[in-house]
């Protein structure tokens, strides 16, 4: 009478629904201190109409990051995009799984430049339980979120969510979300979101968030990665990827894993595709 | 009497009156709609033993027409461990 086996189309909100409870099981089991984030973890307070995400967010207490990986794995997640190659910050690994979709995991937030375990932990100081498909999920308190999506609204520009959390907050809002800006050492990014970014000129994270936030050549943001790295290990650490082939960008482009020759291939349009971005930029220096 | 209750490890997710439950962490999703959904809902507001009378009275089917077809589905579920039967003295003592 029940027919577990046929496909049936389940909607995107009650798979990312099911999909934190089945993340948070994971993480109950594994005795992981997860934080749930952005999306449909937003309190409806600060959520921008019925806007619930394409996927689940999570940030990790940092010491407990290789743990989740490897009892996500176990479940049946699959590595999408690593903490490398994911994004310039090196923030967050995507895991796909055939029932529950993709899982992004933080194991720290961009722009935020406290100790992670330390901005974790103040990031949770306020959380309280969403409860998903009936199992309870933790997620940060009000002003903590906002802060997250203002955070976030630097990157991508996310007009919506940045007018609701920010622009139009009340001045008491506002002054408590500033005060957890400070706390957490991001004002830097805050300030590519909100205004201000060319305050912060000589910081050495200014000229990654003027990229993110504006747009700019690859090239440029690679040199913008290098400038921020706070350690000189962490600098020599991303000069020596420069050269590397992001091959699951490339697995990602072609929707298959590459070839051996179709890395190689890779490996030289890529000084190519950076001397295209060096002239154009150029180009656009002497208009 | 049989009171049935939902697993600790099953999820369970109600979308305009279409039920989605799934074994956690690891799924699969199973889709229950129409009549299965209104099932799985009398299932849990009640006991098992004359569950097939409220749907008869519900749905305003002869109860010995429905009695074997609601006892079959609730045997899959359960077979399935997407319900989990328990005393009701134990339910009503938590």
């Amino acid at each position: 009478m029940l027919d577990a086996d046929s496909e049936v189309p389940v909607p995107l909100g009650v798979r990312l629904t099911l999909g934190r409870a089945a993340v948070q099981t994971i993480a109950d089991r594994a005795g992981v201190e997860v934080l749930h984030i952005k999306g449909n973890a937003v309190d409806p307070e600060l959520r921008v109409a019925t806007a619930i995400g394409t996927d689940i967010d999570i940030l990790v207490e940092p010491s407990d990051v290789a743990l989740l990986d490897r009892e996500l794995k176990r479940h049946g997640w699959r590595t999408y995009s690593t903490f490398v190659w994911g994004s310039p910050f090196g923030h967050a690994q995507t895991y796909a799984h055939d029932v529950w979709g993709y899982v992004d995991l933080h194991r720290f937030f961009p722009g935020i430049r406290l100790d992670p375990a330390r901005a974790f932990a103040l990031l949770g100081r306020a959380s309280h339980q969403m409860v998903f498909a009936g199992t309870p999920c933790r997620v940060p308190g009000v002003v903590e979120q906002a802060a997250i999506l203002v955070l976030n609204a630097a990157r991508g520009g996310d007009g919506p969510d940045l007018r609701r959390v920010w622009q139009d907050a009340e001045p008491e809002r506002r002054r408590e979300i500033e005060g957890l800006i400070d706390a957490l050492d991001a004002r830097v990014a805050f300030s590519a979101a909100t205004g201000g970014l060319e305050a912060y000129r000589d910081e050495r994270d200014y000229r990654l968030w003027k990229v993110v936030s504006e747009g700019g050549s690859r090239s440029a943001e690679w040199r913008a990665r290098v400038r921020a790295a706070p350690t000189l290990q962490q600098r020599l650490r991303i000069i020596a990827r420069v050269p590397l082939v992001n091959v699951e960008h490339l697995s990602h482009r072609l929707g298959r894993q590459p070839t051996r020759g179709e890395i190689v291939a890779e490996f030289f349009a890529r000084p190519a595709r950076a001397l295209g971005d060096m002239r154009r930029s150029r180009a656009r220096g002497r208009r | 009497m049989t009171r049935l209750v939902v697993p600790d490890d099953v999820g369970v997710e109600v979308v305009d009156g279409i039920v989605y439950v799934a074994h956690l962490p690891d799924g699969p999703i199973a889709v229950l709609d129409g009549i299965a959904a209104f099932i799985w809902g009398e299932a849990l507001a009640g006991e098992r033993e004359d569950l097939p009378s409220r749907v008869s009275t519900a749905t305003s089917r002869p109860v010995q027409e429905i009695a074997e077809a609601v006892s079959e589905f609730i045997d899959d579920l359960l077979r399935r461990g997407l319900m989990l039967a328990r005393s009701s003295d134990a339910v009503a003592a938590g």
